[in-house]
């Protein structure tokens, strides 16, 4: 990015009232987040921004991180499935603290096969792959908060799913 | 004073919390299931937590999603609304545990209201006329007979255990006793495996009246008077308002004080409602305190000036109610206030009606307050109960409360689905309602009769259903 473009890009953000924003690249990864009428900034956490314009004519005010927008990306262009969290909970990626991860990226794993553990009201919940193939990517990390329904692990299956 | 509450709830009453929430600076944080995703709840949440799938046992009644959230949204309490877990026991000890406040009455009190015939033993020893019931069960007709003359007919036999109107019989004459009993019991063995039956009196045309209680934790009571909850279909409350036409000043202040000391005694804290039948003798007797916020609340916020949910979230923050109340034993009621539920539902065959609202526009003006969670372009799910806005109007007295409400129908927009609307327009314009002749069996009658031909049967046509 030339300075032109750095400058316009920072006009563009003073415009937009953007209070924070990110940036990476590779596989892309957003974060922005606005400044409100009000005095505090609002944040809207854990709303997976599949749904991004609930309220038509309504206007925003923040953009929930891209997490769940890259998981459903990446599946739409390469038919990966996302194994998604059947409940909410803090998300760990080792069976104990300072253990091995129990998968990362590259791993081959059976459908049935120990990926993480979600704590839920003390308890730890151990979630199964649903499929058997092969880890490409981890979106949740380690001690982070997930909700139902929200992606954990992008697998290549080995047999082709039925939609 | 607490930072961040968690509302165990969804819909109009959700939202209600969420603007308590938001006037004492508290951050609410909403949970949902995937069905809710565009609710308004969640939107005006400042945290939004999806914890199931759209089954009620799979998300709002599931007490671990719940929980969970509560945990790493890392909050103080939990308002759990009216419905779903709010009496639930159970939930409230698990609250306990979990070091969270749960925002209502301890789980021992929450126990005691909840199990009818404690709760009936309770205020009976407190001298709160109940309505007359066998202790226990009735093992033959020539018991049932014996009982029924000392409480005097018309008596009503039901089943120990169960309820739905199934094992239900009212007896009406001495001669019909034996056989009424003997299908009481078939009925009951064959519904619930069990034919035990008990009596309680029957009121004919009962008039349902509740007082509005609030409490603190230092044993300080109040009433704020009552709300008359007549009209009903299948005990559902359609309508209610506040005051009642047949309380008169001095016996509210007696029966206000009757309860304060009851409750003070049982140890009652936060909000809570006492429900009474009248019967046509003008006599108040005891069924069932609801240990919640009611629906209906909105009539007595309106009389009293007081914000009841507000008042939840100070009490159970540890607020003395005299704090809440300034001069806690002199509630002023001003004027009259009446709400009309209105569900999303055909307004004469009750069809629930799920789906895309394409139109909505609520009444305004002076003495108008609607309570919904409805908008323009939102999905009704067909998953949960069917209402959809609180529509409340307040006047300087029970006239000027009426021609607001039947203005205020008149003006409500609600297309896409079927509404109840045309129905609650039958009832405010009702010669016997306005003139305070109800009961519970009012609305009954009134269904009895079929709506006129013409201006309404054309309006009602006019509001397809979309989709169902």
């Amino acid at each position: 990015m030339n300075q032109k473009e750095l400058k316009e890009l920072i006009e563009f953000l003073i415009e937009k009232d953007i209070a924070e924003f990110e940036l990476e690249r590779g596989d892309v990864k957003l974060r922005v987040k606005r400044t409100h009428d009000s005095a505090a900034t609002h944040q809207v956490s854990f709303v997976p921004v599949a749904h991004p314009a609930q309220f038509p004519g309504a206007p925003s005010s923040s953009a929930p991180s891209a997490h769940p927008a890259a998981g459903k990306a990446v599946e739409e262009e390469e038919g990966l499935h996302l194994l998604k969290s059947p409940i909410v909970g803090t998300f760990y990626e080792s069976p104990s603290p300072g253990a091995p991860p129990f998968v990362k990226p590259g791993d081959v794993v059976e459908a049935g096969q120990v990926l993480c553990i979600i704590e839920a009201m003390k308890l730890m919940n151990e979630i199964e792959s649903d499929v058997s193939g092969e880890i490409v990517k981890q979106f949740a990390s380690n001690g982070q908060p997930v909700e139902y329904g929200q992606a954990l692990f992008a697998i290549r299956p080995h047999q082709k799913i039925q939609a | 004073m607490f930072k961040k509450i968690l509302i165990a709830n969804r819909g109009e009453i959700a939202l209600r919390v969420i603007c308590a929430c938001k006037e004492l600076g508290i951050k609410a944080i909403a949970v949902y299931s995937s069905a809710d995703r565009n609710s308004l709840h969640v939107r005006f949440a400042d945290e939004a937590i999806c914890i199931g799938p759209p089954r009620l046992s799979e998300s709002y009644l599931n007490i671990p999603a719940v929980i969970s959230a509560a945990e790493i949204a890392n909050v103080d309490a939990i308002h759990p609304g009216y419905g779903l877990l709010s009496e639930n026991a159970n939930f409230a000890q698990v609250c306990e545990t979990s070091h969270i406040k749960f925002i209502g009455p301890p789980p021992e009190i929450t126990r005691l209201m909840g199990e009818k015939e404690k709760a009936r033993a309770a205020m009976k020893d407190a001298g709160v006329p109940i309505l007359p019931g066998s202790e226990g069960i009735i093992p033959s007709e020539g018991d049932a007979l014996e009982w029924a003359r000392t409480v005097g007919l018309p008596v009503i036999i039901k089943a120990s255990a169960g309820g739905g109107g199934r094992g239900m019989r009212v007896v009406r004459t001495e001669e019909e006793m034996p056989a009424l009993f003997r299908a009481a019991q078939a009925e009951a063995a064959a519904a619930f495996g069990n034919g035990d039956l008990y009596l309680e009196k029957f009121i004919e045309r009962p008039r349902h009246l509740e007082f509005q209680v609030l409490a603190d934790a230092y044993g300080n009571v109040v009433s704020l008077g009552e709300r008359e909850c007549s009209i009903q279909r299948r005990h559902q409350k359609l309508l209610e308002e506040s005051p009642s036409t047949q309380i008169l000043p001095e016996l509210r202040d007696q029966l206000g004080q009757m309860l304060c000391a009851t409750l003070a005694k049982i140890g009652y804290v936060n909000a809570g409602t006492v429900e009474f039948l009248m019967d046509e003798q003008h006599k108040l007797h005891f069924i069932e305190m609801n240990t919640r916020i009611q629906v209906e609340h909105p009539v007595t916020e309106m009389v009293t000036g007081i914000d009841l949910v507000k008042s939840q979230i100070l009490l159970a923050a540890g607020e003395k109610l005299s704090t809440i109340i300034n001069g806690s034993g002199n509630i002023q009621h001003r004027g009259h206030a009446i709400e009309c539920r209105i569900n999303a539902e055909h307004p004469e065959k009750f069809i629930p009606s799920a789906g895309k609202i394409t139109a909505f526009h609520a009444p305004g003006g002076t003495g108008v307050r609607v309570d919904t969670a409805a908008y323009a372009e939102g999905v009704i799910p067909h998953y949960y109960d069917s209402l959809i806005a609180k529509l409340i109007t307040h006047g300087k007295d029970r006239a000027e409360a009426i021609s607001r409400m039947a203005r205020a129908l008149e003006m409500f927009i609600i297309e896409g689905i079927y509404t109840n609307i045309p129905l609650h327009r039958r009832i405010i314009a009702h010669p016997d309602f306005r003139a305070g002749n109800v009961d519970t069996r009012f609305l009954d009658r009134l269904l009895e009769v079929r709506p006129e031909q013409g201006s309404e049967r054309k309006i009602t046509e006019e509001r397809k259903l979309a989709v169902c």
